[in-house]
C-alpha cells in the first residue's frame, strides 16, 4: 500500500511524516516519529499505556488510525514537561512520592491525569480514581498515584492563583 | 521528605528517598526493549498451535518464504540442538512433532516489517491431527488420561529451589499416573487417631484458577550476533545471568559467547525469570545475520505466557471443642500446564506448618495438562495455600464460637517450632503482625461498623488473614569503588524493577559512611557485573543487599588503611565525617575521601585504588509475614463486592527505604485482591482460553479500590542487612482469605473458589439461603 502524508501538530510542533494508511496513531508515534513514551500494553484499548491527547482529549492511541489525526493537535508524554524540561507538577509529584516502579504504565497514567486536571482542577479522590480507571498499573496498587495526582492538583491551583 | 541521618550518621538506611530514575520514568524517556530501534532491525512473529494437543503431520512454509520482505521462516527441523524431550518450556523452542498446548509456537518468521511477518504467518500451512487432550488436572491425574510429556521427560524443580529454598523429601510412591510429574508426601504423628479424637472435623476443597502475572510490558527481546559469533540479547528479564544460562543450554553454546543486557523491565512478578522467547529470537537473528526483535502481544501473553498454576487443595482438619488442634490432612494438586516446573513445597509448608498441628498427612501433586506451562507469580502457590488454610481457620473459629484472632494466636508458630519438613522456623514476626492488625480500629469496631450498614440491600463484613513467605536465597556479588572525587560506585547485576537500587545505595551509604546522594549504583550486564541472582523470591535486599553491605565495609576498610598510612595513625583512631577521615580528637589532622580516591588513579601513584568486593552465599532464611484486613459491602442481590477499606500490616525486619516498602505492600496487595475478586484464565473443555484479552480477563483498576493503608512492623532478622527481611512476596498472600472471611462475615456464605465473582457470591447466597 502507498504511504500517505500525515500533517499534524505533535507536542506543539508541526509534523509531516509518511505513514501507511493502516498504521495506528501509536505505531506512527513510536515507529515513524521516534516518540516511544506511549507504550503498547495490550493493543486493544484495555490497559491505557498508550494514552495520548488529541485536541486535548484522552485517546487510546492504539485504537486510532494515524491518519485520523490529520490537522489535529497531538500531545504525548514527551510534551508534558515544559519546553525548558521543568517537570509538570504531576511528574514532579509522581517522582517525589515514589509512584513509578516498573514505570511502563506511567506515561499513560500521567496523560490521563493531566487531561483530568485540565477538565476538573480540584477532583475528589473518587474523581481521580475514575479519571485513571482506564489505566492499568500492576506495581503500585494506585494509592500513591491517587495521592500524587491530588497533590499536583493543589500545586497547579496555587500556581494558577499566584499568576 | 525526611532527611534524618541514620546509621554512621549519614543519609542512608531507614530514610524515604525517591528512586533516582523517577524523572526518566515520568518523562517517557526510559527505554524498554520495544523502544530500542537498531539499524537493520527485523521483526519476529510466531505461528502458534490452534489446538491444545495435536500431532503435526506436515508444515509447508514455501509461500511464506516467497513473500517479499520475509528474511527467515523456521520450523523445528531448522534448529539443531533442539532436545526432543524438552525438560523446560524454554527448551521447547518450536514444537517438533506434537503441539502440547494451544498457543505453542510451531513456526517462526523474521521480516522487514511487523505487518509482513504477520502476513507470512497466514501463508504457512500446517496439517494437524487433533489428539485427545488433558485439560482438567483432576482428570489428567487418572490412569489412561491423554499423556502430555514424552515418556522419560525429567521433572523441573529449579523454580522451587530458586524461590522457596526449602527442601522436602520427594515421594517414592511407585505407581504414578502418566501426567503426575512430581509428588511429595509429608507425615507426622497419627492423623487417624487425631481425627478420631476430634470434636470438630471440617473438610473443604479450595480452588484457585490459573492467573496471569499481568506485567504491563509483554515479554520482549532483541537479539543480535556479531561477526565473531557473539550473541547479545537485550532482554526484559528478572535475572540476566539466569537468562544467559538458559539460552546457552537451549542453543548449545558456551555462556561466554552470550551477553545479556538487562533492559528496563516493565514488570515481571515471577513471569520473567525463565527464558521464553529468547532462544527462538536468537536463532532468527543468527540465521538472518540481522538484529531481530520479538515482542509478544497481550493475547499471546494470556494464551501462551507462563501464568501461575491452577491449584486445588482438599483440606480436612480435626480439632477439640476448645479449639485444640488435633490433625490435618491435605492434598494439593498443582496444574503445571504442559511442562513441569511448579513449586510444590510451599503449599505443604504453609498448610502444615503455620499452625502447630500435632499430626498431619500432607500430599502434593504436580500434574501436567495440555495448557500453557506455568511459572512463578509473586510468592508462588502461597496465596492459593493461604486462601485454603486461613479460610479454614476462620471457619473453625466461627463453628466453635471462638475469637478467630485468639484461636490463631494460640496455635501460631514461632521461632524454633518445626516445619513440616522438620527444619526449624527462623525468627519471624507472624505474631507481631497478627497482634498489630487485631488492634486496628477497623477490627475492634467491626460490630458497630457492620450494624451501621444502610438499608440499601448491602451487608457489611470485616475479615482478616495472615500469610507468610520463607524468603529466597541465592549467591550473589557486588563491588564498591571509591571514585577520584570521593563518591562511590556500586556495581551489581541486579535487575531493578521495584526500586531496589536506591535501597542498595542506601545500604552502601550507611555501611561506608557517606550520604546516599554520593552513591551511584549501576546494574551491569552479564559481561560486566559480578554474578548476581534473580530479582525474585523477596531476596534482593536480603542477599544482594548483604553483598553490597559487605563490599561497602570492605571498601571502607581499604579506605581507612590508606588513610592510616597517610596520616601515620592507627586505623582504630580514625573516623569518617562529611567525606573526611580524621584522627579522633585531632580535627585538623585528616585526609578527604576525594584525596584518597585521586591517589588511586594517579600516574606513578603507590596508593591502590579502593575496590571493595563481596560474593556471599547464604543459608539462613528470614521469613516475612503479613496480615491484611478488609472491610467490605456485599450487595446481596447482585453479589457485587465493594471494598471500603484495606489494611496491610507487614513485618519487613527493617525498612531500608520506607517509600519503596510501602509501594511493594500496596502493589502486592492489589495483585492479591485481583486474584481474590476478578482474575482467572478460563479454559474450555478443548483447552481454548475463553478470555484472551484484558477486557475479559479483568485486572483491578483504581476505581475498584480504596486507598490502602500500610503498617510497617520491624522485627529484625538475624542475618539480613540492618535486620531487613524480604518485602515483595508477603503482601500478595493473605488477601483472598481476608476477603473470603469478610464476605462470610457479611453474608454467612463461605466462598471456596476464586475469583469470588458477583456470580459466584450470588449463587452461594441463593444455594446457601443466607
Amino acid at each position: 500500500m502507498a504511504k500517505q502524508i500525515l500533517s499534524c501538530t505533535v507536542n506543539g510542533e508541526a509534523v509531516e511524516v509518511l505513514v501507511q494508511p493502516y498504521v495506528t496513531l501509536l505505531d506512527a508515534l513510536r515507529e515513524d516519529m521516534g516518540l516511544t513514551g506511549p507504550k503498547e500494553g495490550c493493543g486493544t484499548g484495555d490497559c491505557g499505556a498508550c494514552t495520548v491527547h488529541v485536541d486535548g482529549k484522552v485517546v487510546a492511541s492504539c485504537l486510532m488510525l494515524a491518519m485520523q489525526v490529520r490537522g489535529r493537535k497531538v500531545r504525548t508524554i514527551e510534551g508534558l514537561a515544559a519546553a525548558d524540561t521543568t517537570l509538570h507538577p504531576l511528574q514532579d509529584a509522581f517522582v517525589r512520592l515514589g509512584v513509578p516502579q516498573c514505570g511502563f504504565c506511567i506515561p499513560g497514567v500521567l496523560m490521563s491525569a493531566a487531561a483530568l486536571l485540565e477538565e476538573n482542577p480540584r477532583p475528589s479522590e473518587e474523581e481521580i480514581r475514575y479519571g485513571i480507571a482506564g489505566n492499568l498499573c500492576r506495581c503500585t496498587g494506585y494509592t500513591k498515584m491517587v495521592t500524587a495526582i491530588s497533590e499536583a492538583a493543589g500545586t497547579l491551583a496555587s500556581q494558577g492563583s499566584a499568576r | 521528605m525526611s532527611t534524618m541521618k541514620t546509621t554512621r550518621d549519614v543519609k542512608g538506611v531507614g530514610v524515604s528517598i525517591p528512586r533516582p530514575d523517577g524523572p526518566e520514568k515520568v518523562t517517557g524517556r526510559v527505554q524498554y526493549v520495544a523502544d530500542i530501534q537498531p539499524k537493520g532491525l527485523l521483526h519476529a512473529k510466531l505461528l502458534r498451535s490452534p489446538h491444545a494437543h495435536a500431532k503435526i503431520v506436515s508444515i509447508d512454509v514455501s509461500a511464506a518464504k516467497a513473500l517479499p520482505g520475509v528474511r527467515a521462516v523456521l520450523t523445528a527441523k531448522d534448529i539443531p540442538h533442539l532436545k526432543k524431550k524438552a525438560p523446560t518450556r524454554a527448551h521447547a523452542v518450536l514444537a517438533i512433532d506434537r503441539a502440547v498446548f494451544m498457543g505453542q509456537p510451531v513456526a517462526a518468521v523474521a521480516a522487514d516489517e511487523l505487518s509482513i511477518a504477520e502476513e507470512a504467518l497466514d501463508l504457512i500451512k500446517v496439517e494437524y491431527q487433533v489428539l485427545a487432550a488433558s485439560i482438567d488436572p483432576l482428570k489428567a491425574m487418572l490412569p489412561g488420561a491423554p499423556p502430555v510429556a514424552d515418556a522419560g521427560t525429567e521433572a523441573d524443580t529449579s523454580e522451587a529451589l530458586a524461590h522457596s529454598a526449602v527442601a522436602i523429601a520427594k515421594s517414592d510412591a511407585p505407581a504414578k499416573a502418566v501426567n503426575i510429574s512430581q509428588q511429595a508426601r509429608l507425615q507426622r504423628g497419627d492423623p487417624a487417631k487425631g481425627f478420631a479424637e476430634s470434636d470438630h472435623v471440617l473438610e473443604k476443597t479450595y480452588r484457585v484458577p490459573m492467573v496471569h502475572q499481568g506485567y504491563l510490558e509483554a515479554h520482549a527481546v532483541l537479539a543480535e550476533w556479531d561477526r565473531n559469533g557473539l550473541l547479545t540479547l537485550w532482554a526484559s528479564t528478572q535475572g540476566s545471568f539466569n537468562t544467559r544460562s538458559e539460552v546457552a543450554d537451549v542453543l548449545g553454546i558456551p555462556e561466554n559467547r552470550i551477553r545479556v543486557i538487562p533492559v528496563e523491565c516493565g514488570g515481571g512478578f515471577g513471569g520473567k525469570i525463565r527464558a521464553l522467547c529468547e532462544p527462538i529470537t536468537a536463532v532468527l537473528a543468527q540465521v538472518t545475520k540481522r538484529p531481530v526483535r520479538y515482542v509478544m502481544t497481550r493475547r499471546e501473553e494470556l494464551q501462551a505466557g507462563m501464568p501461575a498454576p491452577q491449584v486445588i487443595i482438599k483440606l480436612k482438619t480435626g480439632v477439640k471443642r476448645d479449639g485444640t488442634l488435633m490433625a490435618i490432612d491435605a492434598e494439593t494438586v498443582i496444574d503445571s500446564g504442559a511442562f513441569s516446573g511448579a513449586v510444590l513445597a510451599v503449599s505443604a509448608v504453609f498448610l502444615g506448618s503455620m499452625y502447630k498441628w500435632p499430626s498431619f498427612d500432607i500430599r502434593g501433586f504436580e500434574v501436567l495438562t495440555h495448557k500453557p506451562s506455568v511459572a512463578a507469580y509473586r510468592a508462588p502457590v502461597a496465596p492459593q495455600t493461604i486462601f485454603a488454610i486461613e479460610s479454614h481457620m476462620e471457619q473453625i473459629a466461627r463453628d466453635l464460637d471462638l475469637d478467630s484472632v485468639e484461636f490463631r494466636m494460640r496455635h501460631l508458630i514461632q521461632e524454633g517450632d518445626p516445619m513440616v519438613n522438620g527444619q526449624p522456623w527462623q525468627s519471624n514476626g507472624a505474631k507481631q503482625v497478627l497482634a498489630r492488625i487485631a488492634e486496628h480500629p477497623h477490627w475492634k469496631s467491626r460490630k458497630q461498623w457492620m450494624a451501621a450498614a444502610g438499608k440499601n440491600g448491602k451487608r457489611r463484613g470485616v475479615g482478616l488473614a495472615l500469610g507468610g513467605w520463607l524468603g529466597g536465597l541465592q549467591p550473589t556479588g557486588a563491588t564498591v569503588r571509591l571514585n577520584p572525587d570521593g563518591t562511590l560506585a556500586v556495581l551489581t547485576g541486579q535487575v531493578d524493577i521495584a526500586g531496589t537500587n536506591i535501597s542498595l545505595a542506601q545500604i552502601a551509604a550507611s555501611a561506608y559512611g557517606i550520604d546516599a546522594d554520593l552513591v551511584r549504583i549501576t546494574t551491569g550486564d552479564t559481561d560486566v557485573a559480578p554474578m548476581t541472582g534473580l530479582s525474585a523470591g523477596s531476596k534482593t535486599i536480603y542477599t544482594v543487599g548483604a553483598a553490597v553491605l559487605q563490599a561497602a565495609e570492605d571498601a571502607r576498610r581499604q579506605t581507612f588503611e590508606i588513610a592510616a598510612a597517610e596520616l601515620e595513625a592507627s586505623i582504630h583512631d580514625l573516623e569518617l565525617t562529611d567525606g573526611k577521615i580524621t584522627v579522633r580528637g585531632m580535627p585538623d589532622k585528616g585526609i578527604t575521601l576525594a584525596t584518597i580516591g585521586k591517589k588511586g588513579n594517579l600516574y606513578m601513584s603507590k596508593t591502590p585504588p579502593v575496590l571493595g568486593k563481596a560474593n556471599p552465599a547464604f543459608t539462613q532464611q528470614a521469613p516475612g509475614f503479613a496480615a491484611q484486613l478488609a472491610r467490605l459491602e456485599v450487595d446481596v442481590d447482585t453479589g457485587e463486592v465493594t471494598l471500603q477499606d484495606f489494611v496491610i500490616c507487614q513485618d519487613v525486619g527493617k525498612a531500608i527505604n520506607p517509600l519503596g516498602v510501602e509501594g511493594q505492600m500496596q502493589g502486592g496487595a492489589v495483585q492479591s485482591l485481583g486474584i481474590a475478586l476478578t482474575e482467572g484464565l478460563m479454559f474450555d473443555d478443548s483447552g481454548r482460553l475463553t478470555n484472551p484479552s484484558l477486557l475479559d480477563y479483568r485486572k483491578l483498576t483504581a476505581a475498584d479500590l480504596p486507598n490502602l493503608e500500610t503498617i510497617i512492623v520491624e522485627v529484625p532478622s538475624p542475618a539480613g542487612p540492618f535486620g531487613a527481611r524480604g518485602v515483595g512476596e508477603p503482601p500478595i498472600i493473605p488477601a483472598p482469605a481476608a476477603i473470603a472471611n469478610a464476605i462470610q462475615n457479611a453474608t454467612g456464605a463461605r466462598l471456596t473458589e476464586l475469583p469470588m465473582s458477583p456470580e459466584r457470591i450470588a449463587l452461594a447466597l441463593v444455594n446457601g439461603k443466607h
